[in-house]
């Protein structure tokens, strides 16, 4: 006892903010803010990891829109204007992957963060600080929204002096509120995948598994009416279909939207229960793993 | 009794070499289960929405815009057996290029490459493991796709077909060894990968023929091994080719083969020399 005092002796207490207060916000923010930083940090050491990503989205979209024009010859699309009310292939298709990107954000930077904690043996240590497990996760989340938006800025700068893009600057602020919603439940999905990531530990997998079926079930690069039924329905439980819609029908001239009934208010719906359902699992899912004491296990 | 190593012969170290990483690698396969289901059902949702996309802008299942530049107007089969060969280059360059970066975050790199052995054949060894993984994902694909999807495979061209896998394989060897040296200085062979698969994306022709793209991007396209094998394998099972129609393509990427594993091999050695002179064999 006598050497605990002695080892003590000299450092300060602190107090941690704790339950709902504005100072335990603050200290939250603060953390979400330095989780950020530090991602950034690790990602300038790597300069070719930063330059890759930022051109990412751009990358991953020219053999799409390559092989619409190869399937047409051109970029306009009779098929796809009787279907949506436009027939440009190159418009449609570069406003589905640019919002599509932030899906691999939100899968990817919050579903692979606790893997990557755990390779690089962090994953107890930041376990143990007095700071919510969100936090760690939505700070990683920040920074991959910043490095999907730098990436995004870059994909439309490109098409736009390539291609050329017809879009309405009328639209661009809905459609900015649609997509802020579309994030939120992102959000909650992000913090789901995570928590399956903290059980099954293969954290790509289970990343890479989700982002596949969003990608099948979201009006991306096709309308949703040429997916079977059963598709169709699914896909209205993921806050990606009815954000395509909802922006589309603002940015682009003489879209009909193929999902009925309010999107705002569909993705009211989504926010609220996708993150309440996130959030529910993760705590489940966190305090059985450390039950089991399988945390850093892999 | 154990022979001590020199008294085995240089082959049959080599050999032991190669086998011992493919049975490691297998037994992490093993560990890891949710893995191989993974290659073997994702692969399907990563080409299942270009058909979708080609349904939308199309409107059936020909085209006659993309029969006048690729021979056939049925996109979807052409569609997967550029996925199903692309599959290849996934596990190749993740596979072999990124095998080093997992030694080094798993702390063995150090004694991998302290081992008296060549450090080449450690990689032919884990090339040699995931081209079996990717031969028995492609084979599970395909004859999902032959039951669903329609794609006709007659006899007479399975032979020629395996004949211009290995030579792909074989190329993509020489790129994965390269990848892997590189991943060895620059440490990032995630990233390096993933620039690698996009380049071979858009320049080769895996969805779409080569000549849709511009001629500058065409001349990068003929530089991989991929091309030739994509075009080799679709005049063969799509265009219903005889196997001397494709002798040119299958001499090319000899060629290319030969360029790429010796240049692998070269890059490789050397660098791994720089590395540990330089002591930053497992920092990462």
């Amino acid at each position: 006892m006598k050497k605990i005092e002695e080892e003590t002796r000299g450092l300060e207490e602190v107090l941690c903010p704790i339950g709902l207060s504005l100072t335990n916000l603050k200290a939250e923010l603060r953390a979400i803010w330095e989780c950020n930083i530090k991602e950034w940090k690790i990602e300038l050491a790597y300069p070719i990891s930063f330059i890759r990503q930022s051109i990412q989205p751009l990358i991953v979209l020219l053999p799409i829109l390559v092989y619409g024009i190869a399937l047409i010859g051109g970029r306009f699309s009779e098929t796809l204007m009787q279907l949506v009310g436009t027939g440009d292939v190159i418009t449609y298709t570069f406003t589905g992957y640019m919002i599509m990107g932030f899906i691999g954000t939100a899968v990817w930077a919050m579903g692979f963060s606790i893997r990557k904690e755990q390779w690089y043996g962090t994953l107890e240590s930041i376990y143990v600080t007095p700071t919510s497990r969100l936090s760690l996760i939505l700070g990683m989340a920040l920074h991959s929204v910043v490095h999907q938006s730098i990436g995004t800025a870059f994909e439309f700068a490109v098409i736009y002096a390539v291609f050329g893009l017809v879009l309405k600057i009328e639209g661009i602020l809905p459609a900015l509120v649609i997509f802020a919603l579309m994030m939120l439940a992102l959000g909650g999905f992000g913090i789901f995948i995570s928590s399956l990531a903290l059980i099954f530990k293969e954290g790509w997998i289970i990343s890479e598994g989700f982002h596949s079926i969003l990608m099948l079930l979201s009006p991306v690069a096709y309308p949703l009416t040429v997916l079977p039924n059963i598709a169709q329905q699914a896909s209205t439980l993921f806050p990606t279909a009815p954000a395509l819609v909802g922006m589309r029908s603002f940015l682009i001239e003489n879209y009909t939207p193929e999902i009925l009934g309010n999107i705002f208010l569909h993705l009211l719906v989504l926010d609220a229960a996708w993150i309440l359902f996130g959030i529910l699992i993760f705590y489940l899912t966190d305090s059985y793993v450390r039950k089991r004491g399988t945390l850093g296990k892999y | 009794m154990i022979k001590r190593p020199q008294e085995i012969s240089s082959l049959k170290a080599n050999f032991f070499v190669i086998w011992s990483e493919v049975v490691k690698n297998m037994k992490f396969l093993m560990a890891y289960p949710v893995i191989f289901v993974f290659w073997t059902i994702f692969p399907f949702f990563w080409f299942i929405p270009f058909i979708f996309q080609g349904e939308a802008i199309v409107g059936g299942l020909q085209s006659a815009s993309f029969a006048e530049i690729a021979g056939t107007p049925e996109y979807i089969p052409f569609v997967i057996i550029g996925a199903i060969l692309n599959g290849y280059v996934l596990t190749s360059l993740y596979g072999v290029g990124e095998s080093i970066r997992r030694e080094a975050y798993r702390g063995t790199l150090d004694y991998l490459l302290s081992s008296p052995c060549n450090k080449a054949f450690i990689l032919i060894g884990k090339a040699v493991s995931e081209s079996i993984n990717s031969t028995v994902y492609a084979i599970i694909q395909l004859v999902v796709c032959i039951i669903f999807f329609g794609i006709e495979l007659t006899l007479g061209v399975i032979i020629p077909i395996i004949l211009i896998l290995i030579l792909m394989i074989l190329g993509l060897y020489g790129i994965a060894l390269m990848l892997a040296a590189l991943s060895l200085r620059f440490k990032q062979a995630h990233d390096l990968g993933h620039t690698l698969e996009n380049v071979f994306l858009i320049f080769a022709p895996v969805r779409y023929p080569l000549q849709s793209l511009p001629f500058w991007a065409q001349i990068i396209g003929k530089l991989l091994p991929l091309t030739y094998a994509l075009i080799a394998v679709r005049s063969l099972m799509l265009l219903k080719q005889d196997f001397p129609a494709v002798y040119e393509q299958i001499f090319l990427l000899f060629v290319i083969d030969v360029i790429a594993i010796f240049f692998g091999f070269y890059l490789f050695n050397w660098m791994e020399k720089r590395t540990r002179k330089s002591g930053a064999i497992s920092q990462y």
